[in-house]
């Protein structure tokens, strides 16, 4: 956190810190504008699908560091929210690597919808 | 109320009493570390969202167990998402430059600033009341051949919104026609593609959907009514630089909601377009 | 700021000084009630210490609420082909009981020691958002109303009463249901539109209220506990109870979501039909049981390391040792919390996870038995060589101990995946689950009320009546559930209305129902042994137990601010070593401003009253009641004025002068039994 002792000191940390805001934003467009046009490039998938994730997180810890003040905030903060991003991610990933479509029985599902509409 | 307009003279030892006032065992205001708790909490409500969405993409390739009853990129305006994105984004740098103005203590461009996030907070919120209606709709594009009082035949393509409304009525479709171009009887259209309107009903996709992407539009509402609340209350005359950790804490929960839109424009938006 | 000194040095406790106080006014003009006292003040009261009590007292009334849900239940199983009750009503009773149990009793019971200790134990004056401990409060009465306003009017139906217009509660929808009857797990699709009645829309909505309750003071306390400690109350000094408070809280705000999450999902497929978990139309029942559980397990260490926690607290009191251990203990109970998120699919082991997953899941939770087990050896190592005294909170808590330990072993039989498909659904859950919560859990609860009820009333309970209810408790306890083991190993299936003569249930299910009835005797006479101490109590010293930690050294009853001034904390147990040991507490220097006191609101109240008219509006609102969407708008809107009001008229204050009896009213009085033990 800024520890300035008096406004001009603090003004003058604000006004620094405004280039590097300026600086990020266009930073962030520019991914956001790579992201939108590889999607449409005759790429392998399996490498469009890397670079976008590699430039979601890039904008992801870009915005929490610098816009939320993570890098000048205390580390506690940096790591407390960490725990609710890993626990999240964590758990995405295995419930999404315990669903797969061998368990699911398309045809038992279109027995039931037909049963259904006929109840109806 | 006093209505101050100008950044009030500042003493430097208000800066002095803020951070004494601000004292606690970890360094951090309770009001911040309360806010990334909430944050970091927020991560699971998402990211149950974005799970349930993802687990369905994986089972149902179609977007629901029959094939047809969505058709995902057909439905999606990549451009109109694109561009909310953007503006979400440059929303976030002008909220970083109002936190920074408050910390300055020049109340006067927290203002103009604020009102920038505000403004296009509502952008972004438009865009996606606007993109709901048309996925709800859904959309055709017609060919269609007329002939006016002297026999002359014109033809020409046409996209459903307004003239073919309703596809299936044919009435309907030449009564709309004559409305629009005066003089032109529809004689033939033709459907050339159809995309099916996507509701909360209709499909597993359009269930998730909705759902999640509707609950990140409700975080934006509830950030741009608190904001909007902060900058009315900033003209009582008693935002003072003390509420500086107020308003950071808005911009907290602010940039958080453009972040959860970075992974969603990804996971949700994007990866559609990839040929697999 | 209208701060107000009060300087009167021959009154004791400044609490009483409130009256002569001139009333905050707010930047609305609107006068703050903090003049008050009786049922005004106990309404609007930010003062931690009296809402932990009716934290404790809802709770209390709930468990009594809940037991008698359960003693019907047992009622109807006590012999085969009963008909007591209907199969409907059993539905209801064994939803209900689990519901009201987990969320209105034990949640909050634990919630009601996090309250009134947490601030005390670590040098605070409260918590760190004072009115938000409040809006927890009454957010909780709001959901648990909502819960149980679904009983009224069953019962309103099943004795005829308003005559007809019960019915406008949805034409299509079963008036017997009611009353939430899909369990507590609540499983879809049984909770589909199609197969459960209103009763299943107040059990949705209660439950999203109760956890708005549960996260506002989850991150209370966090913050509280991370940034209020008193000078030199480092993290690794705070007491157990602290850090269990610490490491449960985490675990609230991990884990509710989830529910949360998938309740709203479930309420969208039941109000506006999308297909989240409606298999006609390719939603998947099974995520519903996968979001259930990612809360569904870490919840189960929501209620345990509270109960963990006051256990580590009173055993190393009553032993005369400090807590073996203690690094040890802290770091095993935030192994558990991890690893909890990490388990949560063992519930689900005969769905068919596939082989990997289940590998997986049966090995992760065979590794969480390692923390457990370390804690139990620990409290064992605490004991080792003490000189211990079996007062009554001292054998509630080495009851809880052993049967801990019982429902531990079991756990472990279910951790194997292919015993697991064995008992899955059968009595011996029943059995396993009620060693760990009532063994377990309210065991360590009850211990804790012993313990801490002198501090908290200034009265002690009656010991004799106290190791009868500890007899009573844990013998019925055994008796109720030791025999289900029995049950589910010959096979007899939960959740199920009656059973059948020939099964060879009958004598343990008759065995069981006695033992229930003499377990309600036993916890009916311990809440009658606390709410006489309350009111008729002998008066008890600061310090009866010779206590180690800083809620000790505070007078009895403690006064509003907590401490006249903030002690700077020298050691580990630091009031044990202020007593008997060599680094005497200080205190820090009177800055002459007084002590600032938070004022108090209406605010969170009102936001209490919203959340309780739109929960109960939106059931009927489900069920298709005229208007009930004005209502449920009327109570989000009151909300959102409530938030707003609170907001605008700040924090507020005043100033208490604390009493100035010389140097005595700074520190500690000695109780009797300290000076003895010099």
């Amino acid at each position: 956190m800024s520890h300035a002792t008096t406004w001009k000191e603090a003004a003058i940390l604000e006004n620094a810190r405004y280039h590097t805001f300026f600086n990020l934003a266009m930073a962030l467009a520019v991914l956001t504008g790579i992201e939108i046009v590889i999607i449409f490039l005759p790429w392998a998938a399996s490498i469009v699908m890397s670079v976008l994730i590699v430039l979601s997180v890039i904008k992801f810890f870009a915005v929490i560091l610098w816009f939320m003040h993570l890098i000048y905030d205390k580390q506690l903060l940096f790591w407390l929210f960490m725990a609710g991003m890993i626990l999240a991610t964590g758990t995405m990933i295995a419930l999404l690597a315990l669903f797969s479509i061998d368990d699911v029985d398309l045809a038992d599902i279109a027995s039931i919808t037909s049963y259904a509409s006929n109840l109806a | 109320m006093a209505s101050q307009t100008a950044n009030p003279p500042l003493d430097d030892k208000l800066l002095e009493e803020i951070h004494a006032d601000s004292h606690t065992n970890t360094g951090i205001e309770n009001k911040k570390l309360i806010m990334w708790l909430f944050l970091a909490s927020d991560c699971m409500f998402f990211g149950t969202l974005i799970s349930t969405h993802l687990i369905y993409r994986k089972l149902y390739p179609f977007g629901h167990p029959q094939e047809g009853a969505v058709d995902i990129t057909g439905t999606f305006d990549i451009e109109l998402t694109s561009f909310s994105t953007f503006i979400l984004l440059m929303s976030s740098f002008l909220m970083a430059l109002a936190v920074s103005a408050m910390h300055k203590g020049a109340i006067e461009s927290f203002r103009r600033y604020t009102f920038g996030v505000i403004l296009f907070g509502l952008i972004f919120l438009g865009g996606q009341v606007y993109e709901f209606q048309h996925f709800f709709h859904g959309q055709g594009w017609y060919e269609w051949t007329a002939t006016n009082a002297a026999g002359e035949e014109v033809s020409g393509t046409e996209a459903n919104e307004g003239v073919f409304h309703d596809v299936a009525d044919t009435a309907a479709a030449k009564a709309n026609f004559l409305h629009e171009h005066h003089g032109y009887e529809l004689t033939e259209f033709k459907e050339l593609k159809k995309v099916p309107g996507l509701s909360l009903q209709n499909s597993v996709f359009g269930s998730t959907f909705y759902v999640m992407t509707g609950t990140h539009g409700t975080h934006v509402a509830i950030g741009v009514l608190w904001l909007f609340s902060m900058l009315i209350y900033s003209y009582s005359g008693r935002l003072t630089p003390r509420n500086a950790i107020d308003v950071e804490i808005a911009g907290l929960y602010w940039h958080f909601v453009d972040i959860v839109w970075i992974v969603i424009f990804t996971v949700v938006y994007l990866v559609e377009y990839i040929e697999l | 700021m209208s701060a107000t000194h009060v300087a009167d040095p021959h009154h004791h406790h400044a609490v009483a000084d409130k009256t002569q106080l001139a009333p905050e006014k707010s930047h609305l003009g609107l006068t703050r009630p903090d003049r008050h006292s009786g049922i005004i003040d106990w309404l609007t009261t930010v003062d931690h210490k009296k809402i932990g009590i009716m934290y404790g007292a809802a709770a209390m009334f709930f468990f009594l609420v809940g037991g008698i849900e359960a003693l019907l239940i047992r009622a109807q199983l006590a012999t085969s082909e009963n008909h007591l009750i209907t199969a409907e009503l059993y539905n209801q009773l064994f939803t209900m009981h689990g519901t009201t149990m987990i969320f209105l009793g034990v949640m909050p019971l634990s919630a009601a020691f996090f309250n009134f200790l947490v601030p005390l134990q670590i040098g605070a004056r409260d918590v760190a958002f004072p009115r938000l401990n409040t809006f927890s409060l009454w957010t909780f009465v709001a959901g648990a109303t909502v819960l149980n306003v679904s009983w009224f009017f069953q019962f309103a139906h099943t004795v005829g009463w308003f005559g007809d217009s019960l019915t406008i509660m949805g034409a299509d929808q079963p008036l017997s249901q009611i009353a939430p009857a899909g369990g507590w797990f609540g499983y879809a699709p049984l909770t589909g539109r199609e197969y459960t009645g209103i009763g299943t829309d107040f059990w949705i909505v209660g439950l999203q209220i109760l956890g708005i309750a549960s996260l506002a003071a989850s991150f209370n306390f966090i913050v509280t506990i991370l940034n209020m400690r008193a000078p030199g109350m480092t993290m690794m000094r705070l007491p157990v109870f602290t850090w269990m408070t610490l490491i449960t809280s985490f675990l609230i705000i991990f884990a509710f979501p989830a529910i949360t999450i998938a309740l709203a999902e479930l309420m969208f497929d039941r109000l506006f039909g999308t297909n989240f978990f409606r298999i006609e139309n390719g939603g998947q029942p099974i995520l519903w049981q996968h979001l259930f559980w990612v809360f569904g397990h870490p919840e189960v260490y929501i209620l345990v390391l509270p109960a963990m926690g006051i256990v580590s607290e009173i055993l190393p009191t009553f032993s005369k040792k400090p807590l073996f251990g203690y690094p040890i203990i802290v770091f095993s109970g935030a192994v558990i919390g991890f690893l909890g998120f990490a388990v949560w699919s063992h519930h689900m082991f005969t769905t068919g996870l596939g082989k990997i997953a289940t590998a997986a899941f049966s090995l992760l939770t065979m590794a969480i038995a390692v923390p457990t087990g370390v804690k139990i050896f620990n409290w064992m190592g605490s004991l080792w060589g003490g000189r211990i005294k079996f007062t009554v909170p001292m054998v509630f808590a080495l009851g809880f101990i052993w049967m801990f330990m019982m429902g531990g072993f079991t756990g472990i039989m279910h951790s194997s995946a292919p015993a697991d498909a064995q008992q899955q659904d059968s009595y011996f859950v029943v059995a396993h689950f009620h060693y760990v919560l009532l063994g377990g859990v309210l065991l360590g609860l009850l211990a804790g009320l012993y313990f801490w009820v002198p501090k908290i009333f200034g009265r002690m309970p009656n010991q004799k009546l106290g190791y009868l209810t500890a007899v009573l408790v844990i013998a019925g306890f055994n008796i109720t559930f030791f025999p289900m083991h029995y049950l589910g190993l010959t096979g007899m299936p939960r959740r199920t209305h009656t059973y059948l003569g020939d099964m060879g249930w009958d004598l343990w299910n008759l065995v069981a129902t006695i033992g229930a009835f003499i377990l309600g005797i036993g916890v009916f006479l311990c809440f009658v042994n606390l709410a006489w101490t309350a009111v008729k109590g002998p008066k008890s010293p600061a310090d009866p137990w010779d206590g180690r930690t800083l809620e000790w050294s505070t007078p009895t009853p403690v006064p509003a601010y907590n401490f006249a001034a903030t002690p700077i904390v020298q050691a580990r147990d630091c009031y044990w070593v202020h007593k008997h040991g060599d680094k005497k507490m200080d205190y820090q220097p009177d800055d002459g401003h007084g002590i600032h006191m938070p004022s108090q609101s209406w605010w969170p109240l009102l936001c209490g009253f919203g959340f309780a008219l739109f929960g109960t509006s939106m059931a009927f609102y489900a069920a298709g009641v005229p208007f009930a969407g004005y209502c449920v708008i009327t109570g989000l809107g009151l909300v959102v004025v409530g938030i707003y009001f609170w907001a605008l008229e700040g924090p507020g204050g005043y100033h208490l002068e604390p009493p100035h009896d010389g140097e005595a009213a700074k520190k500690p009085t000695d109780s009797p039994v300290a000076t003895a033990a010099h």
